[in-house]
């Protein structure tokens, strides 16, 4: 299976703003200094659950240098981002979880901001808290949110999320085998480089934000909504970003604080987060606990499905809260029921395929499981027992899961490393394991300007702010096949409201396939303008600019598919795990550009094998705060860490993408977590079941 | 941050005078200091840059021994060669700390003395390290504290140069308001029972000006082994900085230390004594790592550190054999 080659996509090309970003030339939004500028920080709950009697801020206000603050006394500001189901105030009362925002104050320096929030008193009156979902789901725990703990679904019904495909209770008992076990994740943070930071200046009733943002396009859209603000007054500016992987999606908190601020100081304020703060502030994974049976036929035809599984949402449900994998099978009898529950923990919701590699981890170790046990090769098992269609209902646009499977098998030599489980010799085990992975790739509304000027050059706005997937190079490669020149006579410009239309927003791993599409229609539009009316002259322009919004089809379902496979070293001694081979096989349509392609599958497996074996937002049980807040506590991957990702691309013909591609960026990161599991439980013949995958964990289940 | 004055002090004198006046802080590299006072876990009015007196990160041999000035880089001490050479334990215990950016800031003298990294220390809960009067790991998450030594605190000593230095039987040179003075490294580390807020007998006005180290001897083997959770920038498990005196195939004498199991470096003198005048075979190794678990009282969640212990002390013995 293969494409047709094309001229300027699909060959590895360096990134436009490469130099600029290795250089430190690039202006991040921290590199911003606006002249006047004030520095503003955040009072934050130090209680998991506490109501507020009484906040003085006399003191803070009367430090020389203190211009303004804000408590929800003065300010009573709904973030509706921040939550899709209850009112979520900037400042709320009571405050749900440590690190929930109290206050914010902008002074003439940050040391002056820091200690004027040392000065703010506060009257707490502590509540009972919760931190796991099923503790907080029992009768007699402290309701969170009105209404209770289990959060509601879209039509404000208190009821778990329930999907049912067939007759389960048919598929459990017309089994030959039922197999019953249940996994667990933990919080994780999305741990981006960039820390969050906002700058916000006002010129008269116009609003100007720098941001740290996804998507320029619904930061200015909802800090217009919440600020009550038309929408030609915002102007969002992002020109480069340094990473969020799903939490700097939207507007946030920080960016209508600055905006307050600045407007009560009458003057421009940048606010800034600390690593620790980002940690627990923002949002991370949602950590959760999944109970599956599984009833298998003797030759290993699954016949039925159930999961029962609990989200922890954290106080406000900002994230969905789904646990995916499920799908990933063909089976006729399923039924799924999710409970999206609050806790006092830190808010979860989007990381980098934001229900995947927790759910996967939890189906797809079972399923090794299984294969294990009917003495089946897990390979041959998910061969067996891979998706065809949709839920079993509906075709795929394309479907490269079995080529993945198969190719990443031969590039990995599982035949060679994988083995019976556990029957190493000596005290250094080493085991194989692999898991399959999904990630859906609709095409959907975005937009794009291309011109030509006088001079021969193409000037393409798109409203991308490159979260480092490199979209602003796969928007310019678009354009530079359609138009058919090269990558160089492009300008692209992104990053800003005041030059750029509507872009979807980098998240979902929609940029190529929506915004990518948007420009293949401008181009196209370009084209037939020049046919038309010849190319241009002196300061003659031509402008094409496309509002696209492509339908999906209806008789077909559109995904992004994955295999990947691991081998580990375990010391049974010492507990320690290394990953010393790594096969990422992908199936994500036409590849655009294998090269920063590539550099999104090694970096999805890098943060996968993180989360199945360190990090972990842990918290204290005893006062509900968290202990392992920033990179050093959260043992994220360092380089020694990272095994070398070996990357293959299936590239399956499929209509609908710009020239056939599909998703990337969420999808890499899908199958890693399952895959390191389940090559640890070949090299030791044991089964963590609980993530992350620790020394203690690892030397407990082999004493 | 807390606003500070910085003082660069011309001597060691005028060092313990600023010290005196109370409320002041030494900072040497400043890696983790800084840290510190930018989490409010310290609000010194002045730091007292040690950076500024000339000679304290020396290597000299005097009258056969090694003096180490104590402000020498973890990096510096890691690659001098007569360190490398007679006392490895030492050196790659400093090349096992943090990450480079940490060695090529962090001095000797900073390592030893640093502060303990328990979590609840860090993330500012009032225990017994900040000034409270509980230790919130006995109940709390203690995955990662004492088995060794603990009650009332069960932090774990940080250093990884200072199993090293034990195991050396290194000696420090300690100058206060009333003069200088040296303290066996027997001496200088203090368990919680006796006072649980500090990690060892310096006053806040005494400077560890340098370490030295006894005379290279022949047939002397040393190495430092860390177990850790991620493979940079991470502090001990566990660890074990070993120094055998070998005759040929016959260990003589012994010096082992556990770092990253008790709030000291902590000494298994039971172990040495059991390999004095022996082989050094796998057996005789796993009997040492059956010893050196033995009075290990493990909390609710760190009993995963015991077996640890045992195959580590194993390991490294068998390696230097």
């Amino acid at each position: 299976m293969s494409v047709t080659p094309l001229k300027t996509v699909g060959h590895p090309t360096q990134r436009i703003d490469a130099v600029k970003r290795v250089t430190g030339t690039a202006t991040y939004t921290g590199d911003i200094q606006v002249p006047g500028m004030l520095y503003a920080r955040v009072l934050r709950s130090p209680h998991a659950h506490a109501r507020i009697r009484k906040i003085d801020t006399s003191k803070a206000q009367a430090l020389p240098g203190v211009k303004a603050i804000l408590t929800r006394e003065n300010c009573d500001i709904v973030w509706s981002s921040g939550d899709t189901r209850n009112k979520r105030y900037l400042f709320n009362n009571p405050v749900r979880f440590a690190g929930d925002a109290v206050a914010a104050i902008a002074a003439t320096d940050r040391h002056i901001a820091e200690e004027a929030m040392r000065q703010i008193e506060v009257d707490y009156e502590v509540l009972p808290f919760v931190l796991d979902p099923e503790d907080a789901l029992k009768s007699d725990a402290f309701a969170i949110q009105p209404g209770g703990n289990l959060s509601p679904n879209a039509k404000g019904q208190h009821e778990p999320d329930i999907f049912r495909h067939g007759d389960i209770d048919r598929g459990l008992t017309t089994a030959d085998r039922v197999f019953e076990d249940h996994y667990t994740s933990v919080h994780i943070n999305n741990a981006q480089l960039e820390m969050r930071v906002s700058i916000a200046q006002w010129d008269g009733d116009k609003l100007t934000v720098y941001a740290s943002t996804q998507g320029i396009s619904n930061c200015r859209t909802d800090i217009a909504k919440d600020l009550q603000m038309p929408l030609e007054k915002v102007r969002v500016v992002c020109q480069f970003m340094g990473g969020g992987f799903g939490n700097k999606n939207q507007c946030h908190d920080f960016d209508l604080m600055a905006a307050m601020l600045s407007k009560s100081a009458g003057l421009p304020v940048k606010l800034e987060f600390t690593r620790k703060e980002d940690y627990v502030a923002v949002h991370g994974r949602w950590p959760t606990k999944q109970y599956y049976k599984i009833g298998v036929a003797k030759d290993g035809t699954l016949t039925g499905i159930q999961l029962r599984g609990y989200s922890g949402m954290g106080p406000y449900r900002k994230g969905a809260g789904g646990i995916a994998g499920v799908e990933l099978y063909q089976c006729p009898n399923v039924e799924t029921t999710i409970y999206p529950v609050y806790t006092n923990m830190a808010v979860s919701a989007n990381l980098r395929g934001p229900a995947y590699p927790q759910g996967i981890f939890g189906i797809e170790s079972l399923m090794d499981h299984i294969a294990y046990e009917l003495k089946i090769d897990p390979l041959e098992f998910r061969l067996k027992n891979m998706t065809r269609k949709y839920h079993d209902e509906l075709p795929f646009t394309s479907n490269g899961l079995e080529d993945c499977i198969r190719r990443g098998a031969d590039a990995f030599e599982w035949k060679k490393r994988w083995h019976a489980a556990g029957v190493g010799a000596g005290p250094v085990k080493r085991g194989a394991g692999m898991a399959m992975g999904a990630f859906g790739s609709a095409v959907g509304r975005s937009s794009a300007v291309v011109k030509l000027d006088g001079s021969g050059k193409y000037h393409l706005h798109v409203g991308v702010t490159d979260v480092g997937t490199a979209a602003k190079t796969t928007m310019g490669l678009i354009a530079a096949e359609e138009l058919g020149v090269p990558l160089e006579k492009i300008e692209v410009i992104s990053g800003d409201t005041a030059l750029c239309p509507y872009s979807v927003g980098e998240s979902g791993s929609r940029t190529t396939t929506h915004t990518g599409y948007a420009v293949v229609q401008a181009a196209k539009d370009l084209k037939r303008q020049i046919a038309e009316k010849g190319l241009p002259q002196g300061s003659e322009v031509l402008t094409a600019s496309v509002n696209a919004d492509p339908a999906q089809p209806k008789d077909a379902a559109r995904y992004s598919f994955a295999a990947h496979f691991a081998e580990v070293e375990v010391d049974t001694e010492t507990g320690h795990v290394r990953v010393i081979k790594y096969v990422a096989a992908h199936d994500s349509g036409r590849i655009i550009n294998p090269l920063t392609c590539a550099s999104q599958v090694k970096g999805g497996a890098t943060m996968g094998i993180g989360m199945a074996l360190h990090e972990e937002l842990l918290y204290d049980r005893q006062t509900g705060v968290p202990l392992t807040a920033g990179y050093y506590g959260a043992r994220v991957m360092t380089h020694r860490d990272t095994p070398d990702v070996e990357v293959l691309f299936v590239e399956t013909e499929g209509a609908y993408g710009p020239f056939g591609a599909k998703s990337i960026g969420e999808s890499t990161i899908v199958p890693s977590v399952a895959a390191v599991g389940n090559a640890i439980f070949n090299a030791i013949g044991r089964r963590v079941k609980d993530l992350p995958i620790t020394r203690d964990k690892v030397l407990g289940v082999l004493a | 941050m807390k606003t500070f004055t910085n003082a660069n002090p011309k001597d060691i004198r005028e060092a313990i005078t600023l010290l005196s006046r109370g409320n002041a802080s030494i900072v040497g590299g400043g890696s983790d200091l800084l840290g510190m006072v930018k989490e409010r876990l310290m609000s010194p009015d002045v730091l007292v840059n040690l950076k500024s007196i000339r000679g304290l990160d020396k290597v000299e041999t005097q009258s056969g021994k090694m003096k180490i000035g104590g402000l020498i880089t973890l990096d510096a001490l890691s690659h001098d060669a007569q360190i490398r050479k007679n006392y490895a334990v030492l050196a790659e215990a400093a090349e096992s700390v943090g990450t480079p950016q940490i060695r090529n800031a962090g001095t000797l003298a900073g390592n030893v003395c640093q502060r303990p990294w328990c979590w609840y220390y860090r993330n500012g809960f009032p225990c017994l390290k900040n000034g409270g009067d509980k230790c919130f790991s006995a109940s709390g998450e203690n995955q990662l504290h004492a088995i060794f030594g603990g009650g009332p605190s069960y932090i774990v000593h940080p250093s990884d140069t200072a199993p090293a230095l034990v195991a050396l039987d290194a000696e420090f040179h300690v100058s206060g308001p009333s003069g200088d003075r040296v303290i066996p490294v027997g001496q200088f580390f203090q368990l919680p029972r006796v006072d649980a807020a500090r990690e060892n007998v310096l006053a806040p006005d005494d400077v560890l000006v340098a370490i030295t180290l006894p005379a290279a001897r022949p047939g002397v083997r040393s190495t430092y082994h860390k177990v850790l959770d991620r493979e940079a920038w991470t502090h001990a498990v566990v660890s074990v900085a070993m120094v055998l005196e070998m005759d040929k195939q016959i260990c003589r004498s012994a010096r082992i230390v556990l770092g990253g199991v008790a709030p000291i470096p902590w000494r298994l003198p039971k172990v040495e004594a059991m390999l004095a005048g022996q082989r050094i075979t796998p057996e005789l190794a796993a009997k040492a790592g059956e010893a050196a678990i033995v009075g290990a009282r493990p909390l609710a969640k760190n009993k995963y550190k015991v077996p640890l212990t045992q195959n580590v002390v194993k390991r490294t013995l068998l390696s230097l054999a």
